[in-house]
């Protein structure tokens, strides 16, 4: 619909009237009338137009009263998505509130009528274009379209292709472009998220202009669609597979050495990228080294195994699984097939008959699975990115961030123990853990904390997850009423003999409240703090169990993180180093407390907080109580204060505090 | 001038109207609406509305009115239709005022002073249990000379008290009566199926005479209506205020509101089917209010204050013999499939002239809803039109209430 008659405005400003005559008593129920017709109108650019001219009226009138919406300066931007998913008639104060922002951001207005700043709303409607790019470029993915209406679809379409005409374009780029970076520098093993950013950035925004062109996205971009001269000059696959058949070998150099180094860039491989591989591991092998772009310990590795590691290339390679290579030379540089058990675990992984039951998982997680893949290349080469990002691990959209950090640790410290385990899921669709002498059948537990999993995920965790997450909660299950955290007894019988088995919770179970803050944290800083420890560092990871808090510090919820190191910062400061596993190490915790994942000495995949903000956020970990506590007394009482400023003045307010001293 | 109005039950428009006429009021209802009515500063009595006993009655209730100096009440609820009476006899000094009410709130004891009065009711009778459902349909079948194989004659049963079309159940034959007749049904009413076309009028009475006559016009009775009058039924609309100021002198009614639904015959005959003293449902008053341009709740609570003037009811009310430019029309929508996840507008609203608003919500996440309904069950929202030819809102209304909305 692009023309709407008269009578549609008409009705508006009589009911309007209506909405404005009415008191408090009904004015919410004239609200929802009104945005039925605000529904049709932003189904069409004039109406959004005519809408845009009255949002600020209508919101001075109270149309947002007693709605989420009703003060904007506490618009979150990543909720908008959401809103707009459910439908009419949260959808359609949606559109509204967003045309008032941009009113807001557009139109010149007295002091007292600016409730908020340009500037604030100007860094809103981008972050709202930025979470609603499929809207923005009318790109909706097939999730979308299962869970909106056309007409709703179409509402977004137009309110985003709205905002795009009146909005300054080039604070968007710098975000995507941002986000594309940041993102990438995690090193996540699910790279579609990264390559679908590159794609809009490339497709949308006009990143070849001149003014571009020095731009670091460039790199990003020319990594995914131009990793080199051959790649820029026959774009299309079929053309670089006849070039490459066909160029000298100083060509094939320059290819490969291009290559390797957008890859080690970004972390992300190209199609072109596969090709050159099976060419050279084919034709010139010597070259292999230089499109992984290896170190001297992988190079080392390639010259002992190079039969080994051809054959496992051979077997698994395609355009479409591409992205392995990078896992491929990360473990490589790791030097994780010298190690016999490795070599010979994939071996065995090799000649799997994968349960059909798991294939049909296998498959599912691959958005579109190539007829030139069967279940087993995949999983093989998702067996190959887990072992060589293991810090690259997340856990999609799933309640299962102890699992997620089980197999990253496995992956650090027990390749060959986390390959046999996927033989085993793989072949059998079943595991069995021990349990404080029982043996615990994944196929025999009733459900855990996975009502249905989110297949957004590395093929890896898609076939462990559902078996793990059983366990763990049946190991849960079964400490519980022990009057202590069950986590205690559960994380060193799950994740191995890597995890202390002395714990330290600041939460009593008995008296439901934070027990002796100040001993916890004391034991904390004794136990990791290299100032304070005798500059010891921290060996495996450490499961610890968090407190989130929103960005206004309020509790949220628990979490499971892995601590990795501690270590000073190039400030000197002293720092947490971390794996979240919710794919997402940037996030804000309130009290300015903003996990970095990058130019603060992070390695990819590490998240990291100064240490006595990560304190502030701990309610459990695991120590070795014998060494700590002749450590204890050296712990300041002031660097204990700054931690429990913080956390009482945070998610503390939602507990009981008891001063009570306990013995640890 | 009334010193103070009691509105009898709970209705935020009334409330509203009452804020803007600036006369003083006082809510009388359950204690659950103490909170929201303290926060916003709504005067308010709380009142077990629901018990009659020694502490919960209207001589109870009458000294509670005292302090807000109340000498009006007003029944917003079927159910608070007696409390009213009571209080009004009582501020009137005359106990037929209670009786009246019970008139109201008995349907047989309705039709039979109906029927002594002379207004045309069909068959009636209190029946106990089935089989006197089944006496009844056989003596209807003997008036109508049945011959062997015909149909059984249509049966109508009703609970005494209940407003609009809960526990309305139409009967058209004795296996019918086995079906769909429950042991909690009784007592009830049995009538015989009036013909003729359905409609109701909502006559504002003051002083026993009609101030201002609104007809409804059903396209279905429980879905859709609009008003004004379309034009076949106003043609009749002087032969309807007729019937209706007859069935206000005959109830002997002299304040208030009189809600009575009508057949009318192709002979221009109009049998009573039944009437209520309270704000009718379906919105009714709001597309009133509309279409004629004034204050339809206000009107309703001043009708009931025997001291108002003349004047104040004559700036209230609209012009004598106004007729209205435009029609308001409303469906009420009702899921038809029992099982859905979305609500869907159709694209044929948007472009849709005589479209105004919707109040329609979607379900929750995928939603059942169990065909034991009462009535016509709860409706998802409205969909408001307006437009000036009653023939094409008829035909949207007809056409709407057959959309799937939620699907």
């Amino acid at each position: 619909m692009d023309v709407i008659t008269d009578t549609v405005y008409e009705n508006f400003e009589r009911s309007f009237d209506e909405f404005k005559n009415a008191t408090n008593l009904t004015k919410q129920e004239k609200a929802t009338k009104l945005a039925s017709q605000i529904d049709i109108l932003s189904l069409s650019r004039n109406g959004l137009t005519f809408l845009y001219k009255k949002s600020l009226e209508l919101e001075k009138e109270g149309f947002f009263n007693g709605t989420p919406w009703s003060d904007p300066e506490k618009l979150v931007p990543f909720l908008v998505k959401g809103t707009l998913l459910n439908g009419h008639p949260g959808s359609s104060f949606e559109v509204l509130s967003e045309l008032r922002m941009l009113y807001y951001l557009n139109e010149e207005l007295s002091e007292s009528e600016q409730r908020i700043s340009k500037e604030t709303a100007q860094d809103y409607m981008e972050e709202v274009i930025v979470h609603n790019l499929e809207f923005a470029f009318k790109e909706i993915s097939e999730e979308t379209r299962s869970l909106m209406s056309e007409r709703e679809i179409k509402k977004a379409i137009n309110l985003f292709g709205f905002l795009l005409s009146e909005i300054e374009i080039k604070g968007i780029f710098e975000k995507l472009a941002l986000e594309v970076k940041l993102t990438c520098e995690q090193r996540p093993i699910v790279t579609r998220k990264a390559r679908e950013l590159i794609r809009m950035l490339d497709r949308h925004f006009e990143a070849d202009s001149e003014q571009n062109k020095n731009h670091f996205i460039k790199t990003y971009i020319n990594a995914l669609y131009a990793p080199s001269k051959g790649a820029r000059d026959h774009k299309n696959l079929d053309d670089y597979q006849n070039f490459v058949e066909n160029c000298s070998r100083n060509t094939l150099y320059s290819e490969a050495e291009e290559m390797g180094e957008y890859m080690s860039a970004t972390g992300l491989v190209s199609k072109y990228h596969a090709m050159l591989l099976k060419k050279l591991l084919s034709d010139t092998p010597e070259l292999v080294p230089v499109l992984l772009d290896l170190n001297d310990q992988g190079k080392a590795e390639w010259e002992e195994y190079r039969i080994m590691l051809s054959q496992l290339v051979m077997d698994i390679i395609h355009p479409e699984n591409c992205q392995f290579i990078y896992g491929l030379s990360e473990m490589m540089r790791r030097n994780l097939f010298v190690r016999r058990v490795v070599r010979v675990g994939l071996e065995n992984l090799r000649k799997i008959k994968i349960n059909p039951q798991v294939e049909k998982r296998i498959l599912k997680s691959i958005v579109n699975p190539s007829p030139g893949l069967s279940a087993i290349q995949y999983l093989m080469s998702g067996v190959i990115r887990v072992l060589g990002q293991p810090l690259g691990v997340g856990q999609g959209n799933n309640p299962t961030c102890q699992s997620a950090r089980g197999i990253s640790m496995w992956s650090q410290h027990a390749p060959a123990k986390l390959i046999d385990m996927i033989i085993t899921v793989a072949t059998q669709n079943n595991l069995l853990i021990r349990f404080e002498n029982h043996d615990l059948v994944s196929n025999q537990l009733g459900k855990g904390l996975l009502e249905k999993l989110d297949y957004n995920l590395d093929v890896v965790s898609v076939v462990l997850v559902p078996h793990l997450d059983k366990i763990y909660n049946e190991m849960m299950h079964r400490s519980y009423g022990r009057t202590e955290d069950p986590h205690k007894w559960v994380n060193p019988s799950m994740y191995g003999h890597w995890i202390q088995v002395g714990f330290a919770s600041c939460y009593d179970y008995l008296s439901n409240s934070i027990m002796d803050f100040t001993g916890f944290v004391r034991i904390f800083y004794a136990a990791f703090h290299p100032d304070y420890n005798g500059n010891r560092h921290l060996v495996y990871p450490n499961p610890v169990g968090i407190f989130i808090t929103s960005n206004k510090g309020d509790m949220v919820g628990f979490h499971a993180i892995s601590m990795l190191r501690v270590d000073k910062d190039k400030d000197d400061q002293t720092r947490v180093y971390f794996l979240n596993p919710n794919n997402e190490g940037r996030q804000n915790w309130g009290q300015e407390i903003k996990p970095s994942v990058y130019g603060q000495g992070e390695k990819h995949g590490e998240s990291s907080l100064p240490i006595q903000e990560f304190a502030a956020r701990v309610y459990a970990f695991h120590y070795d109580p014998l060494i700590t506590n002749s450590w204890i007394s050296n712990v300041p009482e002031e660097e204990i204060i700054k931690v429990k400023t913080l956390a009482e003045q945070s998610w503390g307010k939602s507990y009981i505090w008891s001063q009570q001293i306990k013995l640890w | 001038m009334a010193n103070c109005f009691a509105l009898m039950g709970w209705s935020l428009p009334v409330i509203e109207s009452m804020q803007k006429l600036g006369k003083p009021y006082v809510v009388v209802s359950f204690p659950d609406f103490q909170h929201y009515a303290d926060e916003n500063n709504i005067p308010f009595l709380p009142y077990s509305l629901d018990e009659w006993n020694d502490t919960s009655n209207s001589l109870d209730l009458a000294e509670k009115l005292k302090p807000f100096n109340v000498d009006v009440a007003v029944p917003l609820f079927e159910e608070t239709v007696e409390w009213a009476g009571a209080l009004n006899s009582i501020y009137r000094n005359d106990p037929r005022v209670l009786n009246r009410a019970f008139l109201f709130r008995n349907k047989a004891m309705m039709k039979r002073k109906a029927l002594i009065g002379g207004l045309r009711v069909g068959l009636f009778e209190e029946v106990h249990n089935k089989e006197g459902v089944k006496a009844f349909m056989r003596r209807l079948n003997e008036a109508n000379l049945q011959l062997p194989g015909e149909e059984d004659s249509w049966v109508h049963i009703k609970p005494f008290a209940s407003a609009g079309t809960v526990g309305h159940r139409l009967l058209k034959s004795m296996n019918d009566i086995d079906e769909k007749c429950q042991d909690g049904d009784f007592p009830c009413l049995a009538e015989s199926h009036l013909p003729g076309r359905e409609f109701s009028c909502e006559a504002f009475v003051h002083k026993g005479k009609i101030r201002f006559l609104n007809i409804t016009e059903y396209v279905k009775l429980g879905y859709s209506n609009f008003i004004p009058e379309g034009h076949y039924l106003h043609s009749k609309r002087d032969l309807i205020e007729k019937h209706v100021q007859k069935l206000v002198d005959i109830f002997g009614i002299e304040y208030g509101m009189v809600h009575p639904e009508w057949f009318l015959t192709e002979n221009d005959e109009l049998n009573f089917g039944e009437t209520a003293c309270r704000i009718p449902g379906g919105h009714i008053l709001e597309l009133c209010g509309k279409s004629f341009d004034f204050d339809a709740l206000a009107a309703f609570v001043l009708c009931h204050d025997p001291n108002a003037s003349d004047e104040e009811l004559d700036s209230i009310f609209p012009p004598k013999d106004y007729r209205p430019e435009n029609y308001n029309g409303n469906v009420m929508i009702y899921p038809r499939k029992t099982q859905f996840s979305k609500l869907e507008i159709p694209e044929e609203l948007n472009n849709e002239p005589y479209f105004v608003d919707h109040s329609l919500v979607p379900p929750l996440s995928t939603q059942k809803i169990s065909d034991n309904r009462e009535g016509f069950g709860n409706h998802f929202g409205t969909i408001n039109f307006r437009g000036e030819d009653p023939d094409r809102m008829t035909e949207l209304l007809k056409h709407y209430e057959q959309v799937d909305f939620y699907i």
